[in-house]
């Protein structure tokens, strides 16, 4: 498997799941449409930064949240206010997924063969 | 120049969006990310009250409100210099906090909570079931506290909702497979850390080890009160589930959540054996409680569950219509039910199965529960 972006040794970990079955999740983007720099990983866009307690597998992740009402909460804080809920359809090859650091926080690792932006549809103002 | 130092995380999405600090000298602190500047992280930082803080953890707090609410003067900006594991310089800022372009929108208030896997490194450490509860009580604001009161109540309300989900987990289990499980102690666990750092948490294990396979009998009690647990956040979807446990399960669980809402505090727990890939987390967070508390205390005979007993017949008092079975658990005595069944036919000695309704009643001034056998039907054997 080949993935977007170049991922350390043992990432996704084992724990993380294959994408078998189309399921939706939802990122918070810049524009409507959506354009591959909203989903660059946090490595992609500081290539230098030290992220301290975040390991380099989940750096080179995408935060994504498997409910729309988790996204639009997030979106009220300062950073994000100005983003848009942008639903993705995930569907089998789009990479590994899995629950990572909170409840409602789960991080996608997408397959380089998958075509993001073709599965976008932004759903907020 | 005043620093803070970043404790944890309270929301993450490419990165932490929101945390909390301490300064040197204990001070609490709220940081959120805002606007980047020169391609550089910022974080927009407050000092906040420990109670604030914590209701907006336990999400019945918004972040606007909190950060607002201390007034519009000493707010700063932070520019990390290299990862928030470093401490954090704090730039004072002149304009009211009001004012700024900075603050939040209205609306973001913590809806879930974090998920670490140490339950897991600690059940293949200890090489048992470990389960992980964690509490948020108004005294665990400021330090790691709880009252006494608080932290019998929550491992008596624990262990007895783990007892009875347990019983009722074997109900549904072929007879030769209850027969099989010795299980007169399976539901006991242990506190093996009595207050670990963090909010207030506890660290449990089961009392009885696991097989040479790793599988021990605990998860069965403990995948049923997850089931319980799982749609804490929406009552009418509880209310179904719990309908499916009536009796001991449900009235203990129902005065779990009546527990946690008078001591003003959510629930978070994480269990895994030691064989596990994954822990499993469920909660309950603090403004799920006294919703879910009015929906379930709508419904009429939640305490009342269908017992089956099996035994000789030993006692009949038949104008009162009371009567005696000696079953393999002991005897066993109680009352006709309304409509139910005329002793008249039954004779001392035979053995029969009595097709029961245990009513669990509170006595009132102790707490303690009185069960009382109502006969519903018999067949002899």
């Amino acid at each position: 498997m080949s993935y977007r972006e170049p991922l350390p040794p043992e990432c996704p970990p084992d724990e993380a799941e294959e994408i078998k079955t189309t399921r939706d999740v939802f990122r918070l983007v810049r524009t409507n449409p959506p354009t591959e720099k909203d989903f660059r990983s946090q490595r992609a866009e500081k290539p230098n930064r030290d992220f301290g307690d975040v390991s380099e597998c989940l750096a080179r992740g995408l935060s994504v949240f498997a409910e729309k009402c988790a996204a639009a909460r997030v979106k009220n804080g300062a950073r994000l206010k100005d983003h848009l809920v942008c639903r993705v359809t995930l569907t089998s090859g789009a990479g590994k997924i899995q629950q990572t650091l909170r409840k409602d926080h789960h991080t996608w690792w997408p397959l380089k063969a998958f075509d993001i932006l073709a599965n976008c549809d932004v759903e907020s103002p | 120049m005043k620093t803070i130092q970043h404790t944890s995380t309270l929301c993450y999405y490419d990165g932490p969006q929101v945390f909390e600090a301490r300064d040197d000298i204990g001070g609490h602190y709220v940081a959120v990310m805002v606007e980047p500047e020169n391609e550089q992280d910022r974080y927009l930082v407050k000092g906040v009250a420990p109670e604030r803080l914590r209701q907006f953890r336990c999400g019945t707090l918004d972040l606007r409100s909190l950060l607002v609410e201390m007034g519009d003067q000493e707010w700063y900006l932070t520019v990390p210099e290299s990862d928030l594991r470093q401490p954090l310089s704090l730039i004072p800022q002149n304009t009211p906090l009001r004012e700024s372009e900075f603050l939040p929108d209205e609306g973001f208030v913590l809806h879930d909570y974090p998920t670490e896997n140490r339950v897991l490194t600690e059940a293949r450490r200890r090489n048992n079931l470990v389960l992980e509860i964690t509490a948020d009580p108004p005294e665990a604001a400021e330090e790691h506290r709880i009252r006494v009161d608080t932290f019998v109540g929550l491992l008596d309300h624990l262990q007895k909702t783990v007892k009875y989900a347990y019983r009722a987990a074997l109900r549904d289990l072929p007879d030769s497979e209850r027969d099989r499980i010795n299980s007169t102690d399976a539901h006991l666990m242990d506190v093996v850390v009595p207050a670990a750092a963090g909010s207030f948490r506890v660290v449990l294990e089961a009392a009885r080890m696991p097989d040479l396979f790793g599988n021990g009998e605990l998860p069965r009690a403990l995948q049923l009160i997850g089931e319980l647990f799982e749609n804490a956040a929406n009552p009418q979807e509880s209310s179904e589930t719990l309908r499916k446990y009536r009796g001991h399960l449900a009235g203990s669980y129902v005065k779990f959540l009546n527990f946690l809402m008078q001591h003003k505090t959510g629930l978070r727990y994480s269990w895994a054996g030691p064989q596990f890939t994954k822990p499993n987390h469920s909660a309950i967070l603090e403004p799920e409680v006294a919703p879910l508390v009015e929906a379930l205390s709508k419904i009429s005979d939640l305490s009342s569950e269908s017992v089956t007993l099996v035994g000789d017949f030993v006692k009949v008092d038949r104008d009162a219509g009371g009567w005696g079975l000696n079953t393999e658990e002991g005897r066993k005595s109680g009352k006709v039910a309304e409509g139910g069944p005329s002793l008249n036919g039954l004779e001392v000695g035979k053995r029969y199965t009595f097709f029961c309704v245990e009513e669990i009643e509170e006595v009132t001034g102790t707490g303690k529960e009185s069960c009382k056998l109502y006969l519903k039907k018999y067949e002899p054997e």
